[in-house]
């Protein structure tokens, strides 16, 4: 990846679970409420059309006492990423130059395979049947501001510049580091504090199996195969040749192919 | 003596054309959401989104003609024997210029096999469809899982209509009438199909 790759170092010890980031989120993208009921709070929490971005709460015992853990769930903006590998209209996932995976609902066709192809199950959809996440304040991003999220952070627990020096003072500090590596590097890497599944991470993020294998394997295979049964008809036409019927004394007709 | 026998008789005929159209429809439709190199047939429909919405109808088109080619042919496509064994053995002489004899009914091995290849493929196509049609609906696994198998068929399918097409047309002169108005000649049933020519003529 290039130096001018942008990202998010979160570090998930200074969060205190306020959601500033998650109302400046929802202002800046002028994303609508969703209907009471539709949003939950807790641990079945989830991502809405409406929701780029949301703080998860969760319960952990450690020993004797319970203590929270805040994360905030949003696109990683990954740098192979699986929505992009899939989607079949070009322009409507692209990445930019900061590394953004970015999106344009007006080149949505609404197949939803980037639903199926995110390791993380970002993508969502509204209203608008049209693919909906964070899009990284790519507008603000372009005019040289941080975006929304970071902005309102008060404690500083989302930070947002170049990747590799955010990876660099993370690691200056012994940060435990999920993301720098994986899928070529997220565009949202975290400073955890315990192992990734407390916050409902998987350990080694990947592109779905399935996914790979039908992008991967059997698209490429499947335009080789085409031709190549092409290609074995016409050579086969011009070496064994057709099977004609053999003439009949009386009832045959005559063939003149 | 008539030269001609009957092989097709027009509903067979009719509903096999149905299925080719709609199995165009469905390739052509599909192309785009296949790869992005071929984006550009997304405009025979008029865009992305209405070229779903094409291949969904189609889809559905296909599914039900292509299950009821494959039950009126059941029996005879089903029913594998010795002879087909023998007919696999050498390809039903496909391989070479000399003359072999085999024992064919009034369908070979080769055409069984395709007959029940699509049939299964047209059950399997129907059901990854289903998931992916509604993929907000399913577990995520179901719908990955559906995208595999379906471009997978997609492509199988299409190659084996490829040799299909072939031994239709160029590659057997005098076949493509049976589809077309529904006889054949008896030179060429006593040569293709020699079993299902005494059953017809009794001779
Ligand atoms: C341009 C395209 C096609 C041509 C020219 C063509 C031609 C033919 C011909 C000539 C026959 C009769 C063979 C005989 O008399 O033994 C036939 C049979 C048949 N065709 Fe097609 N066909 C086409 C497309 C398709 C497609 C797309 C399907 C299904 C997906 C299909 C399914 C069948 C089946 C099931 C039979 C019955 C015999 C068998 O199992 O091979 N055809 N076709
Ligand atoms: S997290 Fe999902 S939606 Fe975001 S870039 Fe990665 S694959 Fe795409
Ligand atoms: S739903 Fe839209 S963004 Fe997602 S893969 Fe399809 S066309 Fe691309």
């Amino acid at each position: 990846m290039n130096d001018t790759r942008k990202g998010f170092l979160i570090d998930t010890s200074r969060c205190i679970g306020c959601r500033s980031c998650q109302v400046a989120c929802k202002q800046w993208n002028k994303l609508e409420a969703d209907k009471p009921g539709k949003e939950r709070v807790g641990g079945d929490a989830q991502l809405t059309a409406n929701l780029y971005n949301r703080i998860h709460f969760m319960e952990r015992t450690i020993g004797a006492g319970v203590t929270w853990a805040f994360f905030s769930e949003r696109c990683m903006h990954c740098g192979d990423a699986g929505c992009i590998k899939v989607c079949p209209s070009p322009g409507a996932l692209y990445r930019t130059r900061e590394g953004i995976i970015a999106y344009n609902k007006e080149k949505c066709i609404s197949c939803k395979y980037c639903v199926s192809a995110c390791p993380f199950n970002i993508p969502r959809y509204g209203e608008d049947d049209k693919v909906a996440k964070c899009n990284l304040c790519q507008d603000r991003v372009a005019g040289g501001l941080q975006p929304a999220c970071a902005k309102a952070c008060p404690t500083g627990a989302i930070s947002f510049g170049n990747r590799s020096e955010l990876i660099a003072k993370a690691k200056a500090a012994k940060k435990t580091l999920y993301g720098e590596k994986d899928l070529d590097g997220l565009g949202v890497v975290y400073a955890l504090e315990g192992p990734p599944s407390v916050y409902g991470l998987p350990a080694s993020p990947s592109i779905p199996l399935s996914i790979f294998l039908w992008k991967d394997v059997v698209k490429p295979l499947g335009i080789l195969g085409f031709w190549g049964s092409i290609g074995a008809m016409l050579l086969h036409y011009v070496t064994v040749g057709p099977k004609r019927p053999e003439h009949e004394n009386g009832h045959g007709e005559e063939h003149h192919e | 003596m008539n030269d001609y026998i009957d092989r097709f008789n027009t509903r067979e005929r009719v509903l096999h054309w149905f299925v080719t159209i709609t199995f165009f429809t469905l390739l052509l439709s599909a192309l785009g959401l296949y790869s992005r190199l071929f984006t550009g047939y997304f405009n025979l429909f008029g865009g992305g989104q209405k070229a779903i919405i094409i291949h969904k109808v189609a889809g559905v088109l296909f599914f039900i003609s292509s299950l009821v080619l494959f039950i009126h042919n059941r029996r005879r496509t089903t029913d594998f024997n010795k002879d087909d064994m023998e007919w696999f053995r050498y390809l039903g002489g496909y391989l070479s210029r000399k003359e072999i004899h085999l024992k064919v009914g009034k369908f070979n091995a080769g055409q069984k096999l395709f007959g029940v290849f699509i049939g299964v493929a047209t059950i399997l196509l129907g059901i990854t469809g289903i998931f992916i049609w509604w993929p907000l609906a399913f577990p995520r696994w179901i719908v990955q899982l559906s995208l595999l198998v379906h471009g997978l068929l997609f492509v199988s399918s299409i190659m084996f209509v490829v040799v299909h097409v072939y031994l239709g047309t160029i590659g057997n002169p005098g076949t493509l009438e049976a589809m077309l108005w529904g006889k054949v000649s008896r030179a060429w049933a006593k040569k293709h199909h020699p079993k299902w020519y005494k059953e017809v003529t009794g001779e």
